[in-house]
């Protein structure tokens, strides 16, 4: 266990200590970062570790959180059932989309995922049948008997179980031969498969590894809004959860937590000026990439060197270029 | 009618994506906010400061060009060596911030802004089929324009470099092509051809920070359509994808519309994924 491990341990464990000291705000914006840890750590999974561009996040979270909704307060499925079928649905219908489009080069799964973020949106807001139309659906609080929780409360150890889970399970995957392929395949598909990786199949695993973290996220997030509508899953959330990924650190679990943290405090801090989000996140993104490239985990990482699992992607060499 | 209308700016927004696709790899998924912007300008230009419409349409293009350079000088040139994925991951920054920014300018969310009509709004009559005049103009403008594009990369020295820094930017450096500066231009290009389908298509539709991102995406399907990389297959593509998308909005339903590109999408990516005109390159090394 290295000193990287047991200050992400460290900080879960504190959070669990939340409850005791807050009101219902603050443990509200601290499930909501839970709840954005978890899409962060699926997002920088696929953008970061992979190199695959891909935009359906935000509608496989809203996905998650549809699925659950109709589940448990449609079909009277009990949470704990339904939150997991929820990911699933999110994971299923996320590859069934993305499947044509990763046999091919990466641009074709951006433009095709990005179709399917505004297909998404649409489809929440239209089919009324089964997602209530733009006045979307109502989600009854999660009862956690026989445990002696409120439902708030009982929400907030939920996310933080799943998202400490999650986190744990992503840093040991990555580092096996399953983590490495990933990072092979962002820095050439073509080394990657001369060295026998199976390049389609390892791009759909960390896709699907994605969309299920999103559906959960989802599954997650419907109960503590308490409400599913379309506008929660716009637009906004493809800047918001590519902000939450460059900021924190491409490539740098550590560094999604700490982005996804960031990221809903500053929402939170924005909450007053709406008009100014798009190019505060917009901005974050550029400013990032331009002077930060690691992001504020690269940052840590040169100031106090811990060790992390693999590295955020190299600069590719172009012997043009310099001139 | 109004397909082949909408199919034209469809096409040339596709055009400018693939302009700058050839030439530096890179998609712009700042694309739709140029064109949007082009719009927003052309309405500033006309109704606040009284230029005509003829005059506006330079204008705004110059400006929107000047914004395509500034980008690249500013922004991605500094990108050149990172992975491919930082970059694109840097122009859907930049496309949130400018919607930010024009939604600061021109108006917040749900207010819409309209430009008076260049040309008598009565129907003519053509072959007996009644037409809007607006949107002949806009046809023959975008086909105008697209034309004068094509010829400036076969005819011109500076198209032949922008060609030749896309096939291979090495050589063209020994040729003594100044790369950088070529793609500077392309950049500029691009958004230039994006703003001007922005102020043609100003005068027929409302103008909302929002119409950039809805129309990039019939822009995607026009270019999957007509096969990534092909400038002719970017231009047939946009046509198709304007024809097929008020076919459907006509004889099955209107609110096909709006999801028409994501249905192409996924079709010719199952069936042909090549597109119409075959693929630039269908998997980058």
């Amino acid at each position: 266990m290295n000193a990287f491990t047991r200050l992400v341990a460290v900080c879960f464990a504190l959070a669990a200590l939340l409850p005791l000291i807050s009101n219902r705000y603050t443990l509200f914006i601290g499930d909501a970062m839970l709840v954005q840890i978890i899409l962060a750590i699926g997002l920088n999974l696929l953008v970061g570790y992979a190199g695959l561009l891909a935009f359906m996040n935000g509608a496989l979270f809203g996905v998650g959180a549809y699925a659950l909704a109709v589940l448990h307060d449609g079909q009277h499925w009990p949470y704990w059932l339904a939150l997991p079928v929820s990911g699933v649905v999110a994971m299923v219908i996320g590859v069934a989309i993305a499947l044509p489009a990763l046999r091919l080069s990466g641009l074709y799964l951006a433009l095709a995922t990005v179709a399917f973020a505004q297909f998404a949106l649409w489809a929440f807001t239209h089919w009324d049948r089964v997602t209530g139309g733009p006045s979307g659906l109502k989600v009854t609080p999660t009862d956690f008997y026989p445990f002696p929780v409120s439902s708030e409360t009982g929400q907030f150890y939920l996310s933080l179980l799943v998202a400490a889970a999650i986190f744990w399970l992503t840093r040991n995957l990555l580092r096996s031969r399953i983590g490495r392929a990933f990072v092979a395949i962002r820095e050439s598909e073509t080394a990657a498969e001369a060295m026998a990786i199976d390049v389609t199949r390892t791009k759909t695993l960390a896709y699907a590894l994605a969309a299920l973290y999103a559906g959960i996220a989802g599954g997650l997030f419907a109960p503590l809004l308490g409400l599913v509508v379309p506008e929660s899953f716009d637009l906004f959330q493809v800047v918001f959860q590519f902000a939450m990924v460059v900021v924190g650190g491409m490539g740098s679990l550590a560094g999604s937590v700490l982005g996804a943290a960031l990221m809903v405090w500053l929402q939170e801090g924005l909450r007053a000026f709406k008009d100014l989000q798009e190019i505060a996140f917009g901005g974050l993104i550029l400013l990032t990439v331009l002077f930060l490239p690691g992001g504020v985990a690269g940052l840590l990482r040169a100031r106090f060197g811990w060790r992390e699992p693999l590295h955020r992607p190299t600069q590719r060499h172009q012997p043009h270029a310099s001139a | 009618m109004s397909g082949l209308t909408t199919g034209g700016i469809y096409a040339m927004v596709a055009l400018g994506l693939v302009v700058v696709y050839r030439s530096t790899g890179h998609i712009n998924f700042a694309h739709g906010e140029l064109y949007m912007i082009g719009g927003f300008l052309a309405y500033s230009f006309i109704t606040q400061l009284n230029i005509p419409y003829v005059a506006a349409l330079p204008l705004a293009v110059a400006a929107t060009f000047a914004l395509g350079a500034a980008t690249d000088r500013l922004i991605f040139r500094r990108l050149e060596h990172s992975h491919e994925t930082t970059l694109v991951l840097a122009t859907v920054g930049l496309s949130f911030m400018l919607k930010g920014i024009s939604r600061f300018f021109w108006g917040g969310r749900g207010e819409y802004l309209t430009i008076p009509p260049i040309v008598d709004p009565a129907p003519i009559f053509v072959f007996g089929i009644p037409v809007l005049a607006q949107q002949l103009v806009v046809l023959v403008a975008a086909i105008v324009i697209m034309f004068a594009c094509l010829l400036f990369f076969r005819l011109t020295i500076a198209g032949k470099m922008m060609q030749a820094v896309a096939e291979n930017p090495l050589a063209a450096y020994l040729t003594g092509i100044r790369v950088e500066q070529v793609r500077t231009w392309t950049w500029g290009a691009g958004a230039a051809i994006a703003g001007a389908a922005g102020v043609l298509i100003a005068p027929l539709s409302l103008l909302t920070p929002d119409m950039g991102f809805s129309l990039l995406i019939k822009a995607f399907a026009a270019t999957v359509l007509g096969g990534l990389g092909s400038v002719a297959g970017a231009i047939v593509g946009g046509f198709c994808v304007g024809l097929i998308e008020s076919l459907a909005g006509g004889y099955v339903s209107s609110s096909l519309q709006d999801v028409s590109a994501f249905i192409i999408i996924m079709i010719v990516l199952i069936a042909r994924p090549t597109g119409l005109f075959g693929a630039f390159r269908l998997r980058r090394a």
